[in-house]
């Protein structure tokens, strides 16, 4: 692929206290094109979402949102520009319904001086929030539910279509799979390709290294805080991809 | 059933029993006497719904209303003095209660943002200095000498029952109700106390929304201080002792978890009748005086467990 990078990470670094969790960490994702992340636990791969998603900033490095050099302040910040992250089973708040959830702060309010008082389009949400979800093939529970009465998977399901739907350019999924069954990761990996359709670049997290293998154009390989791979997919077997992981197989050059 | 229907069937319930012990309780004195006790338990518990929806709990409440209503005792005396006309006393009354609450509710969220506190030990520390700030600012004597006439104006009743500082309280719980049910800023209050990383994860600054929970939950002390300093003509750094003890139990009463992300306002003001009725109906019944914070301790413990009940069952189906 030779697209322009849509999102990119230069020479990041980042410690917490005297561990170095990051060290000149670089990688790029382009339009229309889904990267992998994986390495072992403890690779640095959580705190790199976390510097690319604006909840920590780097103590080096550059991130550059099409080609701009961007710094975040807050996750809002990097929300408001168009990267929209999924963490790892945190996504939403139980007690709120469904459609509460997606509009979790982007809120629709009513017209005129009710919405300047931040008065919500209750109905407006609920009816937006069903079309959202099923835009990016997301089995819908009904829009008015309580999060707390949907199974797990549900429950991924609607933070996964929440993050498709608003991302605008970047969509960053950590273990979106994590604790699913068969059918819902399968359901995951669909609205995988609808983001990689509608053009996002997506950046995936994951240890289930068939999902990996199935959905990625590229691999990016963490090895304690350092980048140890970087090439197309069709480079990788699944051998090869985990001995890459435990360090078996050193420093690939990509071909 | 709706929990809110159920709640107005133990009130009316209670209202049956008193009358049946004793045919006084139901008369507009003795209800124009609960609303009085109403007004302000319903804002400190308004106050407390707010908080612990969002995750938190705020134990100064009482203590923020003893402080407002000193304070606003002592600047009501001396404009008094300096022969001002009871109306502009009263004005600047309301002003500096509601200014004194909204300082210590300030104060609450720099502890918890800042210092990083959990809320049950910042709301401590507030509630002994507040309580303590009064009693050395009065020597712990009550402060009078205000407006004349502030409590024939705030004690004449509409209808056998109703005053003017009850229709303003009922007014401020009816806004502050529109105001935690259907806008961004009651939907924010909720997802913080449901998953507090969800909300931070959808951009919302989780900090400064505390601060203006936390706020509110001062100024809406500050005022029920304002409204038992018209009732007595005087202000007592005493008069909120205790008094947090009622406002949770008004909003655990009604429903709200003290886990954060569920509750509802019309729980709290029925939670609220309840607390004050039982409290004058074990008068009227000739229970004495001093068992009244035994009883409000018990019917948080009772409150709390059927919570706990109704979510066990709920997980069991």
């Amino acid at each position: 692929m030779t697209t322009a990078p849509i999102y990119e990470a230069r020479n990041i670094s980042k410690n917490y206290g005297s561990v170095v969790a990051l060290q000149d960490v670089s990688l790029h994702v382009g339009a229309g094109e889904v990267l992998g992340l994986v390495g072992d636990n403890g690779a640095g791969k959580s705190t790199l979402v976390k510097v690319l998603s604006g909840v920590h900033a780097p103590e080096a490095g550059q991130l550059l949102l099409e080609g701009v050099v961007r710094q975040w302040d807050s996750p809002h910040d990097a929300l408001e520009l168009g990267v929209e992250t999924l963490y790892q089973d945190a996504g939403l708040a139980p007690h709120l319904s469904v459609s509460a959830n997606v509009f979790l702060g982007r809120e629709v309010v009513k017209p005129g001086l009710l919405g300047k008082l931040g008065f919500l389009a209750q109905k407006d949400m609920d009816t937006r929030a069903h079309e959202g979800l099923e835009r990016v093939g997301i089995a819908v529970p009904a829009s008015k539910r309580s999060v707390t009465q949907l199974s797990g998977g549900q429950r991924q399901a609607v933070a996964i279509g929440r993050a498709v739907s608003w991302a605008r350019k970047v969509l960053i999924l950590d273990e979106p799979t994590n604790h699913l069954g068969a059918r819902q990761a399968a359901e995951v990996l669909v609205a995988i390709r609808a983001a990689k359709a509608k053009g996002l670049g997506v950046i995936l997290i994951s240890h289930t290294l068939p999902h990996v293998l199935e959905v990625t154009d590229r691999i990016v390989v963490m090895r304690l805080g350092k980048v140890v791979a970087d090439a197309p997919t069709s480079e990788f077997s699944a051998d090869s991809l985990v001995k890459t992981i435990t360090g078996v197989l050193d420093a690939r050059s990509g071909g | 059933m709706d929990q809110t229907a159920l709640l107005f069937l133990v009130l009316v319930a209670m209202v049956v029993v008193f009358t049946v012990i004793n045919p006084i309780f139901f008369s507009s004195a003795v209800f124009a006497n609960i609303l009085q006790d109403w007004g302000p338990i319903v804002l400190m518990a308004t106050a407390q719904t707010l908080v612990i929806v969002s995750g938190g709990i705020d134990l100064s409440v009482g203590a923020a209303l003893g402080l407002s209503g000193v304070v606003s005792a002592l600047a009501m005396r001396e404009l008094t003095a300096s022969g001002q006309s009871a109306w502009s006393a009263m004005l600047l009354g309301v002003l500096v209660a509601g200014a004194v609450g909204l300082a210590v509710g300030l104060v609450n969220g720099v502890l918890i943002n800042r210092v990083k506190l959990v809320p049950f030990i910042a709301t401590l520390c507030t509630m002994g200095a507040a309580l303590g700030l009064s009693l050395v600012l009065t020597g712990g004597t009550p402060v009078a000498g205000g407006p004349a006439g502030s409590i024939q104006f705030s004690s004449k009743t509409y209808l056998g029952m109703f005053t003017v500082p009850i229709i303003v309280v009922t007014v401020i719980v009816v806004a502050a109700g529109l105001y935690l049910h259907k806008t961004r800023f009651g939907r924010w209050t909720y997802a913080i106390g449901s998953n507090q990383f969800a909300a931070r994860g959808a951009g919302i600054n989780v900090e400064s929304h505390l601060y203006k929970i936390y706020a509110l939950s001062g100024l809406l002390s500050g005022l029920a201080g304002m409204f038992v300093y018209l009732r007595l003509g005087s202000g007592s750094a005493s008069s909120g002792v205790g008094q947090e003890l009622s406002a949770i139990a008004a909003a655990v009463i009604g429903g709200t978890s003290l886990l954060g992300g569920v509750g509802r306002l019309a729980g709290t003001v029925i939670g609220a009748f309840i607390i004050t009725g039982v409290l004058s109906g074990l008068i009227i019944i000739g229970v004495q005086a001093n068992w009244q914070r035994v009883v409000i301790a018990a019917l948080i413990a009772v409150a709390v467990g059927a919570q706990g009940l109704s979510n066990e069952s709920l997980r069991a189906k």
